[in-house]
């Protein structure tokens, strides 16, 4: 039991980070229903500008800022990634995909794979073939509550995400802003009719999306401890499998799919090897992808979104 | 009437002769420096006399039997061109500018070619073309140039006229042969007074000086029928004209063209080739005369390779082996992709599949697995080809498992339930190690066998010629796909899920087949690479190989198949080719390229051309989907889809006129 608890322990922790990636892809596909496929190497992008902003801030590896040092340097280096995430992002939509807004689907789809391509490689020759350390700023103690054992670092990712899922959900529901993006997402023509200004909208939303991709970034470097230039791929591919299953279009369901999606990667790692060769743990991106095939084919709205028949 | 015929060609009207000109000049010129400069002499004297070769070049029989079959073709077919091109000349095309045409067109590639090497020397190709057509637009936009449209000069050709366009072939091929036949005397000449020719030769010098005109008339000739195959006539009217075979067979073929022509829909399309086109580079009569060429050469080529290029051809040859793989691979996720519109982005797993049904099966890993005793090597390299039919089978099996959750998807959701089966697949075959040996992968896989062929790993002629047959048969059998109601039938679902539905196409079996299809090709790709690597790793198999297939689909136009296999072509030029050899052109300190990298790595510490290869690819992806989307060599249907038609529509008259007559283009717009 306890270890069961452990386990979900730790589900919540990759979890919280693949839902702040996640709420970036459903944002996107529910506003021009375009699956992003460069979003996770936005992601990847993050984790090396906190990495330059570190350095920027005189970070090292082996230095141990202290107390409001410390906080001023995780938020201006949070800050840092969340701005130059955005930004790219709002770049990436205005080069890549606006021209090709009117076209058949599988333009923009290729055009994401090639921006993709090109931000890996942006990657490789910005910070090399290896793996690259986060510096570890953050004071790591385990901490003991009952029969579960969470570090600081766990609670720093935990805390971070939802703040920033609150805030995201806020500012949909309370916003004109956010009321503007909805109505683009839900009615692209109808909201211009009504005033909005849709290029401005689908700007924002990217800038959001990419923002909590930087996020993202920021604390799964303080978490891991290192990045490489191909993490963005896998890491946004199950990311994507969350905003799947929780129902593409939908927040809520984003987060709640990021959070089951960790969840079942960790439980995967309990998967013995008499079942499955070599155990649970070197299957989870084949798991996790047949659980991605199985809520397509069963239920493709997701847990929480609604089945919309395909009109003709 | 024959009397005439000799009379008019040996001296031609004079607007016969200012095109003899033109055409002789402008494809002599490419000849002559293919034949005196790169090396067509050297080929065609080592057939005569194969004493007389040099060191490094092959004088066996076989190898002479086939360079002779090359340099016949090869010539007679340029000689017939000449014909079909003064033939089918309308006057349109000024004599200079077709002279820079075929300057920057045909001498340009050959020189490079020679140069610097095949593949190096196409890229520069390619890229002075782009910058010639961007620079030529930008002159025409400037001068206010309006291209002559084609329709105009569609006209019914009466008998006389019809006898004009034979004179002018005959008289093209005879003179164009003539001239050349004097080109080359006048060389083997100077060559023989400065004691390069053998003096065997002389006696081939005077035969050939003699037969090449006579060649050239009948080739005129030749040249004249295939143009005239192509032009309307008149109706038979009504007292014939000595109504004999002729009449009839013309008749029939003008009401065939009368039909195509009123088809209003395809009719400027069509009109490219019903007239006699003069726009060498584009005219359909005179490409299938560029695609025997194109043929010749590549069947040929491992014979040609020593006296082309000199040292090197084995890694050349292996090379171009690994090349048709990624031909096959392309042409098979075209099927998917491009006919049935189903995005597949996990194509890789099937040509792991076919990878390693032919490996296990090819060498002793299953007979180990299934503890049974193995089987003699040399059965085992009879088992490749019946495998080739299995490992294909196999994958395509696959193909239909993989592709049956996906039957309800939409574009984006398929893409990425086909990405997650790219990737589960070769985790499998990772993980199941006890069945494929993991990580190490299997080894000691048999290289086919054939009769009287030493053949193995190593020996890369026989693996080129495997894989032409294999691209052959592809292409055949893709061609025939297209055409048949299931080719239909998956270009309807592309289009419209739900019209097809409704107009009776059943959606899942259209579906599945066009998986398994595709599955099928990357089987036969994959047995062919287990074969010639002897071995078959997960390594191989990752989902950056599945977005390089499908670039090579979207590079070279979706759904078009010699678009793909250019596609195909280029992006294995770029991956394979030449950023390796960029790479090694900067390491050589004496080299421009070395100037370029250091400067380069004085801003980038990690860069070499070998590690900007997904960039360059994803720019390029990037920027062909904004700009050209339907690739370099689009399909007809696809041209007219992605792009709103920008120029202006030929004018066409009602119907029942018939074109050439006065009042043919006033009333219809063409759509």
């Amino acid at each position: 039991m306890a270890l069961f608890l452990q386990i979900l322990v730790v589900g919540l922790t990759t979890g919280a980070i693949y839902a702040l990636i996640a709420l970036g892809y459903t944002m996107v596909y529910g506003i021009i229903e375009l699956i992003n496929f460069a979003h996770g190497d936005i992601f990847m992008i993050g984790t090396f500008v906190s990495i330059a902003i570190f350095g920027l801030l005189g970070i090292g590896t082996n230095s141990q800022p202290t107390g409001w040092w410390l906080v001023a340097v995780l938020v201006i280096t949070c800050l840092g990634a969340m701005l130059a995430c955005a930004v790219l992002g709002v770049v990436i939509e205005r080069v890549a995909y606006r021209p090709l807004r009117n076209s058949p689907r599988i333009a923009p789809l290729i055009s994401a794979i090639g921006v993709s391509l090109i931000l890996e490689d942006v990657g490789k020759l910005w910070k090399g073939i290896e793996y690259i350390t986060f510096p570890q700023i953050f004071p790591d103690k385990d901490i003991r509550l009952g029969p579960i054992t969470i570090s600081t670092v766990d609670i720093l990712v935990i805390v971070v995400a939802v703040i920033l899922m609150i805030a995201l959900q806020w500012m949909v529901t309370s916003t004109r802003t956010g009321r503007a993006m909805r109505a683009v997402a839900q009615d692209r023509e109808a909201a211009a009719l009504m005033g909005v200004n849709v290029n401005r909208i689908i700007a924002i939303t990217f800038f959001i999306g990419a923002a909590l991709a930087g996020a993202a970034g920021f604390i799964y470097g303080l978490k891991y401890g290192e990045t490489i230039f191909f993490i963005g791929f896998q890491l946004g591919l199950v990311a994507f499998t969350a905003a799947v299953l929780g129902g593409i279009g939908n927040l809520v369901g984003a987060m709640l799919g990021g959070v089951l999606i960790g969840v079942i990667e960790s439980l995967s790692t309990l998967i013995p090897d008499s079942v499955l060769p070599h155990g649970g743990a070197a299957w989870h991106l084949a798991i996790v992808f047949a659980i991605l095939i199985l809520i397509l084919v069963f239920r493709p709205a997701g847990l929480l979104g609604q089945q919309l028949p395909e009109k003709v | 009437m024959s009397t005439l015929m000799t009379n008019r060609m040996l001296l031609p009207a004079r607007d016969t002769r200012a095109l003899l000109v033109k055409w002789i000049v402008a494809l002599l010129v490419p000849v002559a420096v293919f034949t005196f400069v790169w090396s067509g002499e050297e080929i065609v004297n080592a057939v005569i006399s194969p004493g007389t070769a040099g060191p490094n070049l092959p004088t066996d029989p076989v190898s002479l039997i086939q360079s002779a079959i090359f340099i016949a073709l090869f010539y007679l077919a340029v000689i017939v061109l000449a014909g079909y091109l003064v033939a089918a000349d309308s006057g349109r095309r000024g004599m200079l500018s077709l002279w820079l045409d075929v300057l920057i067109f045909a001498l340009l590639p050959l020189f490079l070619v020679m140069n610097i090497g095949l593949i190096i020397g196409l890229a520069a190709c390619v890229v002075i073309w782009a910058v010639y057509f961007f620079a030529r637009n930008f002159v025409r936009k400037a001068r206010h140039y309006t291209p002559p449209l084609a329709l105009p000069s569609l006209g019914l050709l009466d008998a006389e006229q019809r006898a004009i366009l034979m004179g002018r072939a005959i008289a093209g091929g005879f003179w164009f042969a003539t001239a050349f036949a004097i080109v080359w005397l006048i060389a083997d000449l100077v060559y023989f007074f400065t004691g390069s020719l053998p003096p065997q030769l002389l006696i081939w010098v005077v035969i050939r000086t003699l037969l090449l005109p006579v060649a050239g008339y009948f080739l005129g000739r030749l040249a004249g029928v295939l143009a005239l195959r192509r032009t309307l006539s008149a109706h038979a009217n009504g007292n014939g004209n000595g109504g004999d075979a002729t009449n009839e067979s013309t008749r029939r073929i003008s009401k065939r063209q009368q039909l195509q022509v009123l088809s209003a829909t395809r009719v400027r399309e069509e009109a490219k080739d019903l007239v006699p086109n003069d726009l060498p580079l584009r005219s359909s009569g005179a490409q299938r005369f560029y695609l025997i060429l194109l043929v010749a050469f590549v069947l040929f080529y491992p014979i040609l390779d020593p006296f082309l290029f000199g040292f090197g051809t084995d890694g050349r040859l292996a090379s171009f082996g690994d090349a048709g793989r990624y031909v096959i691979l392309a042409l098979g996720l075209n099927i998917v992709v491009g006919f049935a519109g189903l995005l597949d982005l996990g194509y890789v797993a099937f040509f792991a599949i076919g990878c390693y049904v032919w490996g296990m099966i090819g060498s002793t890993q299953l007979t180990n697995v299934l503890n049974v005793a193995p089987i003699d090597p040399h059965i085992l390299s009879w088992l490749f080809w019946p495998m080739l039919l299995g490992a294909a089978l196999v994958a395509a099996f696959f193909g239909v498992i993989l592709g049956a959750p996906t039957l309800r998807l939409r574009g984006d959701y398929l893409a990425i339930v086909t990405l997650g089966f790219g990737e589960i697949v070769p985790i499998v075959l990772l993980e199941l190690d006890k069945y494929t040996n993991g990580t190490n992968g299997i080894v000691g896989v048999q290289s086919p066998a054939f009769f009287g062929i030493d053949w193995s790993i190593i020996t890369p002629a026989p693996y080129y010629y495997l894989i032409l047959a294999l691209i052959a048969l592809s292409i055949f059998a893709n061609i025939r796909l297209r055409d048949s109601r299931l080719g239909r039938a998956w270009i309807a679902i592309r289009e419209d899920e739900i019209a097809a539905a409704s107009s009776g196409v059943n959606l899942v079996n259209t579906k599945l087949f066009a998986f398994g299809a595709g599955a099928f090709f990357s089987g036969v790709a994959g047995a062919y690479y287990a074969a010639k690597l002897g071995g078959a790793s997960p390594d191989n198999f990752s989902f950056n190989d599945s977005v390089i297939y499908l670039a090579m689909v979207v590079i070279g136009g979706i759904g078009s198949i010699p678009g793909v296999i250019v596609g195909a072509l280029v992006v294995y030029s770029i991956n394979e080719l030449i950023l390796a050899q960029l790479d090694t052109l900067a390491s050589d300190p004496t080299n421009f390229m070395f100037f370029v990298r250091s400067a380069i790595v004085h801003v980038i510490p990690g860069f070499t051309f070998g590690n900007i290869r997904n960039l360059l690819f994803g720019i390029v992806l990037v920027v062909i989907m904004i700009f050209r989307p339907e690739g370099l060599i689009p399909s007809a249907r696809r041209r007219r889809e992605l792009r709103a038609s920008t120029e202006e529509a030929p004018e066409m008259g009602s119907l029942d006129v018939m074109p050439g007559t006065p009042g043919f283009e006033t009333e219809v717009r063409v759509e």
